[in-house]
């Protein structure tokens, strides 16, 4: 799919004439002078917000995108369609913070994606925050293109980290009973430590219970704390009558970070 | 960038500092920061990636809101174009973001410095990828960049870089040397104007006494690193600043991998404010005054800082959610007991 013209008629909505001129006359550049245009995009797009944003791709979200975030996305798209794979790599290479959240949420759009993959998986496995959420969340390109392997780090890596895991797109269509065994060993860790783990990753495991599980999930109803009472009655319901919970997570859609400030 | 931080050679000073006035720093090396409440600090030259999380904590504690980390030598030579890229992405990526988790606003400058300038192989390889990076958003200028031995490579890169930063417009940081200082300076200097860069578009590092009085003549800005040992002391430098005001002055600490003290900048303010320098005079050597001269790259927005560096709540990082100005969580060093 060619998705660069689709992502140009959005940033029209939103760039003013001089925006739009550099726009323009960038886009016609051979490779090397998009890798630029990417670079110095900040000095000529404004940090305008993309209100009300358009959605081209299912799971490709730019609720919170900026105008500049969306011109860079745009360049990369059409570097791939170019075949500019060498300055895409050296994009990623030497990639400054916004510049590598502005390279991976564009993943999904690319014209070969699965030539990224390592890309993608590396971005998992950043310590940067912004960096790891943008191959993580509001993007659809793990769910499209990861093994269970990869998915399920990203899962885990990003409950180990605090971070809430219903940003993650096509969360319960790629949940797997390894990844439902390895929460529960996850759980027991954090439980052992003293430490408690976000009531919403249980909607991980009604499809996979087993016994191990089902203690869990039965520990979960005597804690003290309401959010894990609700999270084993949803489990239970969903267990009873799958796809009844649906939309029933959203009171337990919220970070829990282990060190409460 | 100390080269050698064992040596244990003073640079020739004419201050030596009274009895009195030694006396004076060693009390408020105990509590330099009762003398320095509400004051803000930039520091345009840190060398974060040779330095503990510990300091980026401390530094925040101390009131430093924004620093820049000028590219350096590392220690030893690299051998490959690869590790001076992952050096240089290090600056605008990972170091950035380790900033941020304590409320510090993180810039840096981009360069060869002199030292593997001699490397000519390597240096032609390094220069080919530099407008990359300098054209990275929150790079603020072409640094450090000048002479170390004074050789001919040295010149040459030197010289090469300077036409980059003016095809640019950014500012450039000089580095001069430890060793003949005196006409290494003037020697910068001189190239820096036969290049056409406007003198306030540069700023010549690691002054002392006996540089500071022709850089400022000529125009260009003067930054005093204080480091212990081998460059200034801060006694040295609340003189220079009480002989020569605060116009195009400015303090920074260089604190590496050698024996250097990140707090450089804020103990100078409490020592100064405990001599009498007025308190607007302290924040132009401080903070304004870098701030002005970086800021001409048109990459830094003081919005951005003052009021302390909004945090994402995207930014969180192994399970720390640091909300503001690195308060939370804080880990008592003093107990005995870790959770």
């Amino acid at each position: 799919m060619i998705y660069s013209s689709a992502i140009l008629e959005e940033i029209l909505r939103f760039a003013n004439p001089t925006e739009t001129v550099w726009i323009t006359s960038k886009s016609k550049g051979i490779a090397k002078e998009l890798a630029l245009a990417f670079v110095m995009t900040p000095r000529f797009i404004s940090k305008t917000p993309i209100n009300n944003p358009r959605n081209i791709i299912d799971g490709w979200v730019w609720q919170d995108y900026t105008l500049e975030k969306l011109v860079r996305i745009y360049i990369v798209c059409l570097l791939s369609e170019k075949d500019g794979t060498d300055q895409l790599n050296l994009l990623f290479d030497t990639a400054e913070i916004n510049e590598a959240v502005a390279l991976h949420s564009a993943l999904p759009a690319l014209k070969n994606p699965t030539q990224f993959l390592l890309r993608a998986t590396d971005a998992v496995r950043s310590n940067m925050g912004s960096v790891f959420e943008s191959i993580a969340f509001e993007n659809p390109y793990p769910s499209l293109y990861f093994s269970e392997l990869a998915w399920n780090q990203m899962v885990l890596k990003c409950i180990f980290n605090d971070k809430a895991i219903h940003r993650i797109y096509d969360l319960e269509k790629r949940s797997n009973q390894a990844l439902a065994d390895t929460l529960s060993d996850f759980a027991h860790e954090r439980w052992a430590a003293g430490r408690r783990v976000p009531s919403q990753v249980w909607r991980l495991v009604p499809q996979f219970m087993n016994e191990n599980l089902q203690s869990d999930i039965n520990k979960l109803a005597q804690s003290d704390n309401p959010r894990d009472v609700l999270a084993s009655e949803l489990v239970n319901k969903e267990i009873a009558q799958p796809g009844s919970t649906m939309g029933q997570w959203k009171e337990l859609e919220l970070p829990e970070p282990i060190y409460q400030a | 960038m100390c080269q050698n931080p064992h040596q244990k050679e003073i640079n020739p000073s004419h201050f030596e500092g009274s009895t009195e006035e030694k006396a004076t720093a060693t009390v408020v090396d105990h509590d330099f920061m009762s003398y320095t409440q509400g004051m803000k600090f930039f520091d345009p030259h840190m060398h974060m990636s040779s330095r503990t999380t510990d300091d980026y904590q401390a530094l925040a504690d101390a009131g430093v809101v924004a620093l820049i980390e000028p590219a350096f030598w590392l220690g030893q030579p690299r051998t490959g174009l690869a590790s001076f890229k992952d050096y240089f992405s290090s600056l605008v990526g990972w170091e950035r973001f380790r900033s941020s988790q304590f409320g510090i606003k993180h810039y840096c400058t981009i360069g060869l410095n002199s030292r593997e300038a001699n490397n000519e192989a390597l240096a032609e390889q390094v220069m080919e990828i530099l407008p990359l990076f300098l054209q990275k958003e929150g790079v603020v200028g072409v640094g450090e960049i000048g002479f170390d031995d004074q050789t001919a490579a040295e010149e040459k890169y030197y010289r090469a870089q300077l036409e980059m930063a003016k095809e640019m417009n950014l500012p450039v940081q000089v580095h001069t040397p430890h060793r003949d200082k005196k006409k290494g300076t003037e020697r910068s200097m001189a190239i820096a104007l036969e290049h056409g860069l406007d003198p306030k578009m540069v700023i010549i590092d690691h002054n002392n006494e006996e540089t500071v009085k022709s850089v400022l003549d000529q125009g260009f800005y003067a930054a005093f690193t204080i480091y212990p040992f081998t460059k200034m002391g801060n006694e040295r430098m609340v003189e220079i600043v009480k002989e020569y005001g605060p116009t195009r002055i400015m303090v920074n600490s260089a604190a590496d991998w050698g024996i250097s003290d990140p707090l450089a900048i804020p103990k100078t303010a409490a020592l100064m404010k405990i001599k009498g320098i007025d308190v607007e005079t302290i924040r132009q050597v401080t903070y304004q005054n870098a701030l002005d001269a970086f800021a001409q790259s048109g990459q830094i927005n003081e919005g951005d800082f003052i009021h302390g560096l909004e945090i994402d709540q995207s930014q969180k990082f192994n399970g720390n959610t640091v909300l503001r100005g690195g308060q939370a969580p804080r880990i008592n060093k003093n107990s005995m007991i870790i959770r």
